[in-house]
C-alpha cells in the first residue's frame, strides 16, 4: 500500500480509538499491531515485547519519576499557603499590584508541580478570594492563572521536556536549559501584559500602599525562599555540568525530603502520599511512552514517516512555513488531547519532516511545548479552564474569553522566539563550551 | 476474593513505589561511590528499577484512574450506551494486554532459555529484570478483566469511582481556613 494512504488509514484508527475512549496507552499498542501485522511481514509478537522492554528501561527516562516525586513532596509542604503572602510584599508596587503575584506564583508553582492544571488550582485557591475582597477586576484575575498556570510544562524541571527529550533521543540537560529563557520570556510578556492594562485603565487594579521593609518582605517568604533555592541549585548543578537531570532529580529528592521535615509537613502519610501519587503520574507516563516506542517502531517498518517527510520537501515549505503549519496542527490538536498525547502522536512522523527542514530539535522541543501550553487553555479540552470555571462559578464562555488574551501572548512568545532563536539556544551553546 | 484482588492491586502498587525509591538509591550509590572513587554504574540497576516500576504501576494507576482517555465524547453518553462503551474500552484493552501478557512471558523465556546477560557491570541475567515486565502485565491484565466483569455485572467503574478531579488533590490549608 501507498505510504501516505497508509499513514492517513493508521492515524484514523487511532483517533476512532481514542475517542471510543480506550485509553492512550493500549490504543497506541494496538496500532502498531495493526501497522506491522497488515503491512509487514515481521514478526509482530517479539517485535512487540522487545520494543516495549528496550523503551521502558531507557536511562533518559529514570529522571522522570524523581522530578514528579521531588514535586509531590514540595506540593504537600507550606509552599502553596505561603505562596500568596510570601510574594504580595515584593510585587505590591508594580503597576497591576497583587496580579503579578498570580504569575510569579504560578511560575514557582509550576517549577515544583509540573502539572498545569495543579499549579493552576493551587495558586487561584488562594489568590482567587484575596484578590475579590480587594476589587481586583476576575477577569484579567482568571486570565493571569489560565495562562500562568500553563508555566509549569516549559520551566524546568520540566516533565514535558523529558517526555520530548525521550521522543527525540535529544540530551534532557540540553533541553532543560533550552526552557529558562523562553519561560522567562513569557512571564515577561503576561507581566508586562497586565502592567500595561493596568496603566491604562486604573480600575482594573487598586493602587496598594506598601509598608512593609525589606526584612519584613523576607520574613513573609521565609517558606518560599528554601524551595526556590532548591530548584535554583537542581537546575544549576545540571548546567554547570555536575550532575545528570537524574542525579540532579535525585538531590532534589532529598532536599525536597529535607525542607518538608523542616517544615513539621512530613508525616509517614504525606510520605506515602508523595510516593504513590508519583508512582500514579511516573507510570502513567512511561505507559504512553512505551505505547508510542512501539507504534514508531511500526511506523519505521512501513516506511512512511520517511516518505511523508519527502512530500513535505517536494513542497519546498520554508521552515518558517512549517512551524506556522504546525502551530496551527497542534492548537487543532490540543482541542482534544493532553499534552503527552499530542507530543507522543505527532513524534513519529513529524520530528522526521522537522529535521529535514534543518530545524534545530532542542528549539524545537521548547517550541512544542509552548504550543502544547496553550492547548491547555483553549476550549473544549482545556483543563486549565475546567479548573478556573469550578474554583470560580463562572461559566466556561467566560473564562474562556478571560483567557484568550494570554493564549495570543503566548503566539507572541512563539513568534519571539522564531525570529530570536538565540534565546532558546544561546544559553545551550555556553553550557557546552563551558563544559 | 474481592478483598484478595484489592489487595494484589494495591500490593502491586507498593511494589511499584519501592522501585521508585530505588531508582534513587542506586544514584544515590552512584554519586557516593564517585567521591569514594569507587566505580558504581547505575544504568542498569535504575533502568531495571525504573521499567519495574512502570510494569507493577499499571494495575493499581489504572483503579485510581490516572490513565489518560479521551472523555470528551464519553461525557455525552449515559445509561446503557455509557456501559456499552465501557465495556468495550476495557474489552478491548483485555485483548491488547493479554498478547502484551503472552508475548512478555515468551519474551522472558527466552532470555532465561538463551541465557542473555546484561552488559553492565553486574551482568545480571536479563530474564529477572524482564519477568517484572511480564508479572507486572500479567497483574494489568487480571485488573483489566476484573474491571470488566463487574461493569457488567452493573458496577461503577474503579477508574471512575477512585478518580480524583484535580483540584480535589488539594488540601486547604488548616491556617486559612478560618478566613
Amino acid at each position: 500500500m501507498e505510504a501516505g494512504t497508509l499513514s492517513i488509514l493508521l492515524f484514523l484508527t487511532l483517533l476512532g480509538l481514542l475517542a471510543s475512549g480506550i485509553w492512550v496507552a493500549p490504543a497506541l499498542l494496538a496500532v502498531g499491531f495493526i501497522g506491522i501485522d497488515f503491512f509487514t511481514d515481521a514478526p509482530v509478537g517479539s517485535l512487540l515485547a522487545s520494543t516495549v522492554w528496550d523503551a521502558s528501561w531507557n536511562w533518559a527516562l529514570t529522571a522522570l519519576p524523581l522530578f514528579v516525586w521531588m514535586g509531590e513532596i514540595l506540593f504537600r509542604t507550606r509552599l502553596s499557603s505561603d505562596m500568596f503572602n510570601g510574594l504580595a510584599p515584593w510585587l505590591v508596587r508594580l503597576p497591576g499590584g497583587l496580579l503579578h503575584v498570580n504569575i510569579i506564583g504560578c511560575g514557582v508553582m509550576a517549577a515544583v508541580a509540573g502539572s498545569s492544571a495543579v499549579t493552576c488550582a493551587t495558586v487561584g485557591r488562594m489568590s482567587i478570594p484575596e484578590l475579590r475582597k480587594r476589587g481586583y477586576d476576575e477577569m484579567l484575575s482568571i486570565g493571569t492563572l489560565a495562562g500562568s498556570g500553563t508555566l509549569g510544562l516549559l520551566i524546568p524541571p520540566s516533565i514535558m521536556l523529558i517526555v520530548y527529550g525521550v521522543l527525540a533521543q535529544q540530551s534532557i540537560s540540553r533541553l532543560f536549559i533550552a526552557g529558562v529563557f523562553p519561560g522567562i520570556l513569557i512571564i515577561g510578556i503576561f507581566m508586562s501584559y497586565v502592567a500595561i492594562r493596568a496603566l491604562l485603565d486604573p480600575k482594573l487594579a487598586p493602587v496598594e500602599e506598601s509598608s512593609s521593609n525589606f526584612l519584613e518582605k523576607l520574613k513573609a517568604s521565609r517558606h518560599l525562599i528554601p524551595v526556590v533555592g532548591l530548584i535554583f541549585s537542581v537546575i544549576g548543578s545540571i548546567y554547570g555540568g555536575y550532575a545528570t537531570p537524574t542525579e540532579a532529580a535525585t538531590v532534589g529528592v532529598i532536599g525536597a525530603l529535607i525542607l518538608a521535615w523542616l517544615s513539621k509537613s512530613l508525616s509517614w502519610k504525606s510520605f506515602l502520599e508523595s510516593l504513590m501519587g508519583g508512582v500514579k503520574t511516573s507510570c502513567m507516563i512511561t505507559f504512553i511512552l512505551v505505547g508510542a516506542a512501539f507504534l514508531s517502531t511500526a511506523m519505521g517498518f512501513t516506511g512512511a514517516p520517511k516518505i511523508l517527510a519527502g512530500y513535505v520537501d517536494e513542497l519546498n515549505l520554508t521552515p518558517s512555513m512549517l512551524i506556522v503549519i504546525l502551530t496551527i496542527l497542534y492548537i487543532f490538536l490540543g482541542c482534544f488531547l493532553d499534552g503527552v498525547s499530542m507530543m507522543v502522536l505527532t513524534a513519529a512522523v513529524v520530528l522526521p519532516m522537522v529535521e529535514n527542514a534543518g530545524i534545530n530539535l532542542l528549539w524545537f522541543g521548547v517550541f512544542t511545548v509552548i504550543v502544547v501550553e496553550m492547548a491547555q487553555i483553549t476550549p473544549p479540552v482545556g483543563f486549565n479552564l475546567f479548573v478556573l470555571q469550578s474554583m470560580t462559578g463562572r461559566d466556561i464562555m467566560s473564562v474562556t474569553r478571560a483567557s484568550m488574551p494570554f493564549f495570543f501572548l503566548m503566539l507572541l512568545g512563539i513568534l519571539i522566539i522564531t525570529l530570536v532563536p538565540e534565546i532558546v539556544l544561546w544559553p545551550v551553546e555556553i553550557m557546552i563550551n563551558r563544559n | 476474593m474481592r478483598r484478595c484482588l484489592d489487595h494484589l492491586y494495591q500490593i502491586s502498587g507498593y511494589i511499584a513505589a519501592f522501585f521508585m525509591v530505588m531508582i534513587g538509591l542506586t544514584i544515590v550509590g552512584q554519586i557516593c561511590g564517585r567521591f569514594v572513587g569507587i566505580a558504581i554504574d547505575s544504568t542498569e540497576t535504575a533502568g531495571f528499577s525504573m521499567a519495574a516500576m512502570t510494569f507493577f504501576g499499571l494495575a493499581y494507576t489504572f483503579r485510581q484512574g490516572e490513565h489518560i482517555r479521551v472523555t470528551l465524547f464519553l461525557r455525552f453518553a449515559s445509561g446503557r450506551i455509557k456501559k456499552l462503551l465501557d465495556l468495550f474500552a476495557v474489552g478491548f484493552c483485555v485483548i491488547i494486554i493479554s498478547y502484551l501478557t503472552y508475548w512478555a512471558f515468551d519474551f522472558v523465556y527466552f532470555s532465561y532459555k538463551f541465557d542473555e546477560i546484561s552488559q553492565g557491570l553486574l551482568a545480571i541475567p536479563f530474564w529477572i529484570p524482564r519477568l517484572a515486565m511480564a508479572l507486572g502485565s500479567l497483574i494489568f491484565l487480571i485488573a483489566l478483566s476484573d474491571e470488566f466483569f463487574s461493569v457488567l455485572k452493573g458496577g461503577i467503574p474503579s477508574y471512575e469511582e477512585n478518580a480524583s478531579p484535580v483540584y480535589g488533590e488539594i488540601e486547604e490549608p488548616k491556617d486559612i481556613r478560618g478566613r
